[in-house]
């Protein structure tokens, strides 16, 4: 009787004990990913520290221009985010996305709004890592409401250029059905066409040519240009039509592509 | 221990059978690595364009450090890679308790289960850059220069591994063991650069709490003739310390272990 007792409490017990290691576990990670965070911003601050330790400016650029860009590119990351593709994926391997092709609503637009509320959800996320860098790496962040103004409505486009960039790559995955490859592929791509580890003013003329012939530079290097001021808010209007006429070619494409794929696919089970 | 070795050359040969069903996601996986590591030396290549040196490093000298610690990376991401799944996929799935069962120590088991084709990326990437930066600097090979590079990448591996050993251990209690290992591991991206470019508390840390320094920082000092002292020789004594500490810690974790209940 005593033993059953026993028994029946340490199983209880330890079942009761596994909420808290669950929970603990979700709140663990945001503290960690900021320390992750901090980790990386030290090291690139320092690292352009010593780069500018012999030279007052590279390019043009003065050492707290640079590192205000870096900052602010690190920070706003999540405007090249490839979700869209993960996203595809795990639609096309659970078969979810037979249900949502029938939906009656826009299966693009849709999409865009999803994307669309997590990029602002992640951009919430990084506000804790920008008051870091404000206070311990001395980030600046412009005072001027324009200069806000035409980074957003700059970062807004930039967005929209990767998500029918990332349309047109997610309509491999028909072909594919290999997801996991393709996003880390492209994922360590963005990392440098980006323009999010050098300002493209540094860029030799010919990698340069290559970033800007590439989408992933309109969401994150382009905007973040115009909030630092490397690009001139004069040359705000010339950036929005160019982003404007990447979205429209991205749109065509993305879309012309996802007609042909779609008849291609082939759920794996689900 | 020769048994020990038998069995590991099986448990390989098990597991690249398996790999070469899924080709393409092989390749993918250790091109994947490739990828990453080619953005950041880009970045590297383009800055070191425009000035001489970095803190008086020139690109080739950096070039060293990067590979000398991806290198060491590459030995943990090969053949332990295992260590940062035991809790997401072993213990919460139950499975780690097969291991409990069998004839052998389990963290062995636990290792030899999954040889991670990603590292070969990283292995490539490290040795193409190790060679590259040692033909351009015209490094004079003497006998002892080369012995500080094996045993500097040797014991740095061997670093890599105790200390995600360590790390992992919180698995027996907190079953996701992968943030407190990442908050760890992250750190040896301060030593893909020379760690003079650093404050000296960072210099401090690398070197004596988690000392991914001797991975890289040491041994490419020594290398090329500057200032070190005998601390290019510490890694194989700081790797063993670890390593004990780890199995230690392990077995005291193990003693605490009681599955999920799946």
């Amino acid at each position: 009787m005593i033993q059953t007792a026993r028994r029946n409490l340490s199983v209880y017990s330890s079942i009761l004990a596994m909420i808290p290691k669950q929970f603990m576990a979700y709140q663990l990670w945001f503290w960690i990913g900021l320390v992750l965070n901090v980790i990386s911003m030290a090291i690139l601050v320092y690292f352009w520290r010593a780069i500018y330790a012999d030279t007052s400016t590279i390019s043009g650029l003065a050492q707290n221009q640079t590192i205000n860009y870096i900052l602010l590119a690190f920070i706003f990351m999540p405007l090249t985010s490839n979700d869209l593709i993960w996203e595809f994926g795990s639609n096309l391997r659970e078969g979810t996305i037979i249900h949502h092709l029938l939906r009656p609503i826009n299966f693009q637009g849709m999409n865009y709004a999803q994307m669309l509320g997590g990029l602002v959800t992640r951009l919430i996320l990084q506000i804790p890592m920008a008051v870091v860098a404000v206070l311990i790496f001395g980030l600046r962040f412009p005072t001027n409401l324009s200069t806000w103004l035409a980074f957003i409505l700059s970062a807004l486009l930039g967005f929209t250029v990767m998500f029918f960039f990332n349309w047109f790559l997610a309509c491999f995955t028909f072909y594919t059905t290999e997801i996991w490859g393709l996003g880390v592929l492209v994922d360590g791509m963005s990392f440098f066409l980006s323009g999010a580890l050098v300002p493209l003013v540094m860029m030799p003329e010919w990698i340069r040519n290559i970033v800007l012939s590439i989408p992933f530079a309109q969401a994150l290097a382009v905007p973040v240009g115009l909030l630092t001021g490397i690009t001139p808010l004069s040359d705000a209007p010339h950036v929005w039509f160019i982003q404007i006429l990447w979205i429209l070619g991205m749109w065509i494409v993305s879309t012309l592509f996802f007609r042909v794929a779609v008849r291609k696919v082939t759920v794996q089970g689900g | 221990m020769t048994r020990y070795l038998n069995l590991y050359w099986y448990f390989l040969i098990q597991r690249l059978k398996v790999l070469m069903e899924y080709r393409i996601s092989f390749i993918l996986g250790a091109s994947s690595t490739i990828v990453w590591q080619a953005s950041s030396i880009a970045a590297v290549w383009i800055v070191m364009q425009k000035v001489p040196s970095l803190n008086g490093w020139n690109y080739d000298e950096v070039l060293l450090v990067y590979g000398l610690v991806t290198l060491a990376k590459s030995i943990n991401h090969m053949f332990a890679d295992n260590l940062w799944t035991l809790g997401r996929i072993y213990i919460r799935s139950g499975g780690f308790d097969r291991f409990l069962v069998r004839p052998i120590d389990p963290l062995f088991h636990l290792l030899a289960d999954r040889f991670c084709q990603d590292g070969v990326g990283n292995f490539l990437v490290g040795i193409a850059l190790v060679i590259k930066s040692s033909l351009t600097l015209g490094i004079d090979w003497t006998p002892s220069k080369l012995l500080v590079l094996i045993v500097g990448v040797v014991s740095g591996g061997l670093i890599f591994i105790a200390l995600n050993l360590i790390t992992c251990v919180s698995a027996f209690w907190i079953v996701d063991s992968v943030p407190v290992t990442r908050l760890v591991f992250d750190n040896h991206l301060f030593a893909q650069y020379p760690l003079s470019i650093y404050p000296k508390a960072i210099g401090i840390l690398l070197t004596w709490v988690i000392p991914y320094g001797f991975a890289s920082f040491y041994p490419a000092s020594y290398v090329l003739n500057r200032e070190v002292g005998n601390i290019a020789w510490f890694g194989p004594f700081v790797a063993a310390f670890l390593l004990f500490i780890g199995y230690r810690f392990w077995q005291f974790g193990l003693k605490y272990y009681s599955g999920t209940g799946t």
